[in-house]
C-alpha cells in the first residue's frame, strides 16, 4: 500500500469493555463516493451512543464488522471532494455528524455524504465544533419537531449533559421558558446556559414543581418517559429520544406489529398529549443553522476536556466514567 | 464604474488615453452573499473596488477560529496586498457578506497604468497613503482606546454594518471577544 493512500485509525476489534476493544491501525483512506467530501479530521467527538457500540449493546440495530473505525462526530478541512459535489469547495472549513454507514472519525481522514455537511462556525475552533453535531441535532431535530417557540414552557431534563446543555441553550433562543434537571455540582454552569430555573434532583423533587408544561424533551427514557405526562399540559406533547420507539416509527422499521406499551398509550390517552420517539438523522441544513445560532452567541459549545489522538482510549474511559461536564474531544492533527 | 472615474477624476487630470486603459482592464461583477474572491492558500491576482454591497476579508487561526482584518464597503478597496506585494499565496480569505458589485483589477495591469500614464501615479500615492494611515490608526486605537471608544469608532466608519454582520464579525475585527461586545453595547446604550 502506497503510504500516501493509509492513516491512522482507532477502530473497533471486537465487542467489550473499553481497555479490551479499541486498537489504532494503520488503515486505507476512506474510498470518496460522488457525492462525498474527504474531510482532513482536525477533531472528532465521543457520545454515548459510541460507548454503547463499544460494548456490544447495539450489536442487533447497527450491526458492524471488525474491525471498524468508531465515532460520528467530525470537523476538518475539505481536502478532495466527489466529481458531483459542488456545494463545498477544498479548503472549506466544516463540520458534521456522518451517517451511520461512514462511521468512523476518530482517524486522518473521513469520506462524508455533502448532505450530512455543513461549514462550521467561524468563531469556534475544530475541537468546539467537533463537539456540535450529533448532541445539537438531536436536541433541534426533537424540540423542532415539538413545534418549540416562544413563549413555550419546556422541561429538558438532564441538562448538564451534551444534548441537554445544547437543548437549554435551544430552547432559549427560540424564546421558551425553560425547566430543566441537573444534579448539585451542575447547578451553576448549567443555570449560566440560561436555564429559568434548575432543578437539583438530589434534593428536589421536579414533579413538584413543573406543570402543564407544553414540552417534555425526554433524553433519559425508563421512568421518566412515563412521568412526563404527569407534567405535560392537556395537548402538549413528549418528544423522546431515549424512550420507547413510537408506532409510527415502528412502521418505517417494518415491526409490523408494534404497540406502544400499554401504560404509555394509557398515560397519553389521559392527558390528550402526543408522543414521539426522535431519531436523529445526519442534516448539513441543520448543521448550517445551529453555525449562525453559534455565530450569533446565542449558542456556545461545552467542553470538558480535549484528549490527543494517541489518548483516544482514555477519552473513552472518561465518557464510560460518566464524569464529564461537557463534551469529550480528540484532537487528531 | 463610473462612480471610481470621477472618483479619480476628482484628485487628477485623468488623459482620455489614461481612462481608457483604465476601462480596459476593469470588469464589473455581480456577486450573491457568501460568494468568496480570494481563499487562503490559493493564489491572488486581483485588488477590488467596492461599488455595492459589503465584502469581509479574514484569516483562520491554526486552532480553526476566523479572525477578521477588514469591511470592505461601498468606495472602498480590499484584496490580500502581502500576497500581492510579495507573490505569495493568499493568507486571507475574502468573501461577501451581502450580495455585492465589484470592479476586479488584475493587480500587474493596474501596475502597468503607472509606467503608461505616469499623471495617474498622486492618485495611486495617495490611495496607498490613506490605506497606511487607516492601518496606523487601527493598531494606534488597539492599543490606546478602550473597547466602547473603539466600538463607536467602527460604528462611524461602518455605518449599518450591523445590519449584515454577525456579532463575531465585528469582535474579532474590534479585538475582543463576543461577551465584551454584549457588554460594550449595554454600556453604550447607556449613555
Amino acid at each position: 500500500m502506497n503510504t500516501k493512500d493509509t492513516m491512522q485509525a482507532l477502530q473497533l476489534i471486537k465487542y467489550g469493555p473499553i481497555e479490551e476493544s479499541l486498537a489504532f491501525n494503520e488503515v486505507a483512506r476512506p474510498a470518496l463516493q460522488v457525492t462525498d467530501v474527504l474531510i482532513e479530521v482536525r477533531a472528532a467527538a465521543i457520545n454515548p451512543i459510541d460507548k454503547s457500540i463499544i460494548l456490544g449493546n447495539l450489536q442487533s440495530l447497527l450491526p458492524i464488522s471488525f474491525p471498524r473505525t468508531v465515532a460520528y462526530d467530525v470537523s476538518g478541512i475539505v481536502v478532495e471532494k466527489g466529481k458531483d459535489e459542488a456545494d463545498f469547495e477544498v479548503g472549506d472549513l466544516v463540520y458534521a455528524r456522518v451517517p451511520q454507514t461512514q462511521m468512523g472519525t476518530i482517524a486522518n481522514y473521513v469520506a462524508v455524504n455533502a448532505n450530512a455537511v455543513s461549514k462550521k462556525p467561524g468563531n469556534i475552533s475544530f475541537e468546539e465544533a467537533a463537539s456540535i453535531p450529533l448532541a445539537g441535532l438531536t436536541a433541534l431535530q426533537s424540540l423542532r419537531y415539538a413545534g418549540t417557540k416562544e413563549g413555550d414552557v419546556v422541561l429538558i431534563h438532564a441538562g448538564s449533559g451534551g444534548v441537554g446543555s445544547f437543548a437549554i441553550q435551544y430552547a432559549k433562543a427560540k424564546g421558551a421558558y425553560v425547566y430543566t434537571t441537573t444534579s448539585t455540582t451542575n447547578v451553576r454552569w448549567v443555570s449560566d446556559l440560561g436555564a429559568d430555573r434548575v432543578i437539583d434532583y438530589k434534593t428536589e423533587d421536579y414533579k413538584t414543581i413543573v406543570a402543564d408544561v407544553d414540552i417534555v424533551f425526554d433524553t433519559l427514557g425508563k421512568h421518566y418517559t412515563m412521568e412526563a405526562f404527569q407534567v405535560i399540559k392537556e395537548g402538549g406533547m413528549v418528544v423522546s429520544v431515549a424512550g420507547p420507539i413510537d408506532e409510527e416509527n415502528s412502521k418505517i422499521f417494518g415491526m409490523v406489529d408494534y404497540k406502544l406499551p400499554d401504560e404509555l398509550t394509557n398515560l397519553i390517552d389521559e392527558r390528550t398529549a402526543s408522543y414521539k420517539f426522535i431519531f436523529m438523522h445526519p442534516n448539513g441544513v441543520h448543521l448550517a443553522e445551529i453555525k449562525a445560532l453559534i455565530e450569533d452567541g446565542k449558542i456556545k459549545p461545552i467542553i470538558d476536556k480535549v484528549y490527543p489522538f494517541h489518548e483516544s482510549i482514555e477519552a473513552f474511559s472518561h465518557l464510560a466514567s460518566g464524569r464529564a461536564k461537557g463534551k469529550i474531544v480528540i484532537q487528531i492533527s | 464604474m463610473e462612480e471610481l472615474i470621477n472618483k479619480i477624476k476628482g484628485s487628477i487630470e485623468l488623459s482620455t488615453d489614461a481612462e481608457v486603459y483604465l476601462r480596459s482592464i476593469a470588469k464589473e461583477k455581480e456577486l450573491v452573499k457568501g460568494e468568496t474572491l480570494i481563499r487562503e492558500g490559493y493564489g491572488v491576482s486581483s485588488i477590488y473596488f467596492v461599488t455595492d454591497g459589503c465584502l469581509r476579508s479574514y484569516c483562520i487561526d491554526k486552532k480553526g477560529k476566523e479572525h477578521t482584518l477588514q469591511f470592505g464597503i461601498r468606495n472602498w478597496w480590499i484584496s490580500d496586498y502581502i500576497a500581492i506585494h510579495s507573490n505569495e499565496l493568499a493568507s486571507l480569505t475574502v468573501e461577501c457578506l451581502t450580495e455585492s458589485s465589484v470592479i476586479e483589477f488584475n493587480a500587474e495591469k493596474l501596475n502597468g497604468i503607472l509606467t503608461l500614464f505616469p499623471e495617474y501615479e498622486p492618485f495611486q500615492r495617495n490611495l496607498l497613503e490613506r490605506h497606511l494611515v487607516s492601518l496606523q490608526k487601527r493598531i494606534l486605537n488597539q492599543l490606546q482606546l478602550t473597547a466602547l471608544e473603539r466600538y463607536d469608532l467602527f460604528l462611524a466608519q461602518y455605518p449599518d454594518i450591523e445590519h449584515y454582520t454577525r456579532n463575531y464579525h465585528i469582535a474579532s475585527y474590534l479585538g475582543i471577544t463576543q461577551e465584551s461586545l454584549s457588554r460594550v453595547r449595554v454600556e453604550k446604550a447607556r449613555q
